[in-house]
């Protein structure tokens, strides 16, 4: 077929015709079209299955909580029903006590049993407390503290809801220690809070391999990477500086300290200036790699009557029981008993209502990845709540960050984050608002004042973690955690060493845990403006570079190699996202948290390592 | 062919062929998507959708204003004179109701067996059967609940004329959310899609483990007056009580043709004396 000409037919010789010729196209596919009406499909069990799970956006969630609780303060009540149902300590001072005096005048002293801060209470029928004495007086109502209702027994003290990261706002946060003039006080929105060194313990300029340096030390981990920069507000001058280097040389400072070249910024920077700092990733593109920080706030989207607390089986914690008989002898109202400090029973959580996450955003407009499990103390037995305001109102819950709870050790006081003229640190609604405090009394003693947080309700808000957001990296950095704290009521239960009642001792609990319900992918994704057909509506356009960058959301049933995403059971048409807790019940100065060894020392002394470079 | 006109490369070589490439700019709108729609709707209506099989935890329904909500269990067993009867099918022709106690002894059981728990005692329970109706012929058992004999009351008795007296339990059960609570759920599916049963009805026996029979119970006990005769009666009236699930509540109330039963008035079962 080599040099193929074709030539009309006339112009090949001479009296010849022109002549019709044809050259054969086969028209040759490799696809076949599908008619209507002639399609086959492979029904596939696993794929069907596949299919119903992605479709899916209802969830059950299922977890189990494992109480960890060190009953740790003892005190004095008068208040008989309490008196009569403490776990008694000191009890022969306190009966020669009474028998040089009078002894209705003298309190017992002992711990709180475990019952009042388990999540199902069990003390149901103990005469005079839970289950009324009739009155020898005619007429008269009978003894009792609280009518015992069964069905109230695991909302009594604790409260389960289901929540979710429902925004993003800001709240005026504090830091304190002993060797701050004044706290630390800051606005979330504005970043990491620090502490400016310049000179040496000696007074000398800082060095660091013979450069000059200035020294931002935080209360908080930072979360900066080197080659990054930092967006610092200072006395009320903003500007952007490259990190040189972190920590101050001694262990474990890396997270919490950033140094800075000075090359003469004499009159910008002076020794122990507070002020923050935001994280530029690339300081020629700080509109896109700025952070942003604020507090989460959640929405609650279950009521309290839609959780199903039970036991979980036989289940114990390590610890075991702490109890003890307490002999008719050496109890106020003579009758013996066993007295319980700490048990060790496991709960499970578990909800009647559904929970479809299909209209549902998170703080970041994305589909929710994570619901929470939101725990509330609402201690309706009146034993806690004690302090009052400026006003005079019963003040509740505290709620704080991880970095308030380390107590003030030479004064042996909790940080002034916790007082109860503090409006910051109230729980407060979504309109700043503190949630209502009940109030009741009892004929037992008409006298005392008992109160409760009354129990929030679907579509209240709570606050969450102070985090970290990055457009550029599509990631959230939970910063500090939230806290909550409760302290005793003085009026009924005192304690004797913390005689401060405007900033009690108390007891901390995390109120909120993630349960991973979808995940994000590791890798980040970006799409053209020119072709959005796969670009998600939570994607965030970047002007800089006219482009849309997200992180993918993985199917269920897909874990990368980092572990990102879910793989948990799906039946009857809905997801059983699973996982398990351990809800610490911390008392004052005991809690093993980052900010005791690690930024609290390194503010103005040397860190305690956890482990050595050995290890 | 005016309408068109078209280049081809003869191709070099050996090739017969022309690659005509056609580029459709068009398509079927939607008519894709809908066969798509439709195959998925033959696919469920082939295998079905996926039910919901879960179960709910009904709880006994409030009671005195809200603040109980305990349900409250007695089960009689026939005596004659406190003990065991010699020949019950012969003794119940003259029994009168108070013959019916709420104790193991008349069972068989010794105060020493029920005080130290032998295996015959706590092997021995009481079954609870849920039907869906009344008629023997075409009910279904779809659940059952165990009440074990370590639960309930108990009365003060002698296990020996030399020994101080003891607590012995007694079929007399008070259920509830914390306390005695085995038993005091009923679970049953929260979706009426599958089945939709709003109400069941409840029948008792007792496993006698030192015998290994079931002992059947009744709701009334039965002397002499039951209508018509003391062996011929029309067991829906006295085999069955009545359980009314509330599905927005998440709760059960259980009743006779008296009214309801399980609260202040206890659910009363006696037991039933074959011919």
């Amino acid at each position: 077929m080599d040099d193929i000409r074709i030539v009309l037919g006339s112009l090949r010789y001479k009296t010849s015709t022109n002549t019709n010729l044809s050259i054969p196209t086969p028209l040759v596919q490799n696809t076949k079209n599908l008619q209507e009406f002639d399609r086959s499909v492979d029904v596939n069990l696993a794929q069907v299955f596949d299919d119903e799970r992605q479709k899916s956006t209802t969830f059950r969630p299922v977890c189990k909580f494992q109480i960890l609780f060190n009953n740790s303060y003892s005190g004095l009540t008068n208040y008989g029903p309490l008196e009569n149902n403490l776990y008694y300590v000191n009890e022969n001072a306190t009966l020669l006590q009474q028998c040089s005096s009078s002894p209705g005048s003298i309190p017992w002293q002992g711990f709180p049993q475990y019952d009042e801060f388990d999540f199902i209470r069990s003390d149901y029928n103990v005469s005079g407390y839970t289950v009324p004495i009739p009155s020898t007086v005619p007429g008269q109502a009978p003894l009792v503290h609280i009518d015992f209702i069964s069905r109230s027994a695991s909302t009594y003290n604790w409260n389960h809801f289901v929540s979710y990261p429902y925004m993003n706002i800001d709240k005026v946060m504090s830091f304190n220690n002993e060797n701050l003039v004044n706290p630390l006080t800051w606005n979330a929105v504005d970043g990491i809070p620090f502490i400016v060194v310049i000179l040496d313990s000696a007074g000398n300029p800082l060095l660091e391999g013979g450069n000059s340096i200035i020294r931002f030390k935080c209360p908080v981990k930072h979360g900066l990477s080197e080659s990054e920069f930092i967006k610092v507000k200072l006395n009320g001058y903003v500007n952007t500086y490259q990190i040189f280097s972190f920590g101050d040389g001694s262990p474990g400072t890396e997270e919490y300290i950033v140094n800075i070249f000075n090359i003469g910024y004499v009159s910008i920077f002076n020794d122990g200036d507070d002020g923050t700092f935001k994280r530029v990733i690339n300081n020629e593109n700080p509109n896109d790699t700025t952070s942003k920080y604020y507090v989460i706030q959640h929405k609650i989207i279950t009521d309290v009557n839609d959780a199903v607390l039970v036991n979980a089986g036989f289940e114990k914690n390590i610890f075991g029981v702490n109890k003890k008989f307490e002999s008719r002898v050496y109890t106020p109202n003579k009758v013996s008993r066993v007295s319980i400090k700490e048990n060790s029973q496991s709960y499970t959580l578990s909800f009647n209502k559904d929970i479809d996450v299909n209209e549902l955003r998170d703080n970041q407009k994305r589909p929710i990845s994570e619901l929470y499990i939101s725990t509330v103390w609402k201690g309706y037995f009146g034993l806690t709540f004690g302090g009052v305001d400026n006003t005079g109102n019963p003040v509740g819950l505290k709620q704080g960050f991880d970095f308030n709870l380390s107590p003030l050790t030479s004064f042996n006081i909790p940080q002034s984050w916790w007082r109860a003229d503090n409006s910051n640190s109230n729980f407060v609604d979504s309109n700043g608002i503190p949630y209502s405090i009940g109030t009741y009394s009892t004929y037992a003693d008409s006298s005392i004042r008992f109160t409760y947080l009354k129990s929030l309700k679907m579509g209240d808000t709570i606050d969450g973690n102070y985090c970290e957001w990055n457009d550029y990296e599509q990631k959230e950095r939970v910063i500090s955690e939230m806290y909550h704290k409760f302290t005793f009521n003085s009026n009924v239960f005192d304690l004797t060493f913390s005689d401060d009642n405007n900033n009690q001792f108390g007891y901390y609990y995390k109120p909120n845990r993630a349960m991973r319900i979808r995940g994000f992918s590791d890798y980040i994704e970006t799409g053209s403006i020119k072709n959005m057909a796969d670009v998600p509506d939570y994607s965030y356009f970047s002007t800089t570079y006219n482009s849309f960058i997200w992180r993918d959301l993985y199917t269920y049933g897909f874990k990368d190699n980092s572990g990102n995403g879910v793989d948990y059971p799906f039946l009857n048409g809905k997801h059983y996202p699973y996982d398990n807790f351990i809800f610490r019940i911390i008392p004052e100065g005991t809690n093993y948290i980052e900010s005791s060894l690690h930024n609290y020392a390194t503010l103005y002394g040397a860190a305690q390592p956890i482990t050595d470079n050995c290890e | 062919m005016n309408n068109n006109s078209y280049k081809f490369t003869l191709p070099k070589g050996n090739d017969k062929y022309i690659n005509i490439p056609i580029e459709i700019k068009w398509g079927v709108l939607g008519q894709d998507n809908a066969v798509e729609e439709y195959q998925q709707n033959v696919v469920e209506d082939i295998i079905g959708v996926p039910g919901d099989f879960e179960v709910l935890r009904f709880a006994h329904a409030p009671y005195d204003n809200n603040t109980k909500t305990d349900i409250k269990y007695d089960f009689h067993f026939f005596s004659v004179n406190g003990g065991v009867p010699s020949n019950p099918s012969s003794d119940v022709t003259t029994a009168v109701s108070t013959d019916w106690e709420i104790s193991y002894i008349p069972e068989g059981f010794l105060t020493t067996e029920i005080y130290y728990y032998v295996k015959p005692f706590t092997k021995s329970f009481f079954k609870l059967d849920f039907y869906d109706s009344k008629d023997a012929i075409t009910q279904t058992n779809y659940f059952t609940v165990i009440l074990p004999v370590q639960q309930g009351f108990t009365v003060s008795a002698m296990t020996s004329a030399y020994q101080p007296p003891v607590d012995i339990k007694i079929p007399s059960f008070k259920l509830d959310y914390v306390g005695d609570k085995e038993g005091f759920f009923l679970y049953w599916l929260r979706n009426t899609k599958f089945l939709d049963i709003s109400k069941f009805y409840m029948t008792a026996k007792f496993f006698d483990a030192r015998l290994g029979v079931f002992v059947k119970m009744m709701n009334v006990p039965q002397i002499p007056t039951l209508v018509p005769s003391l062996f011929r009666f029309n067991p829906e009236d006295f085999f069955y009580y009545e359980i009314r699930l509330d599905y927005n509540e998440k709760t059960y109330e259980v009743w006779d043709t008296n009214g309801r039963r399980g609260t202040t008035n206890p659910i009363k079962w006696y037991e039933y004396i074959n011919p």
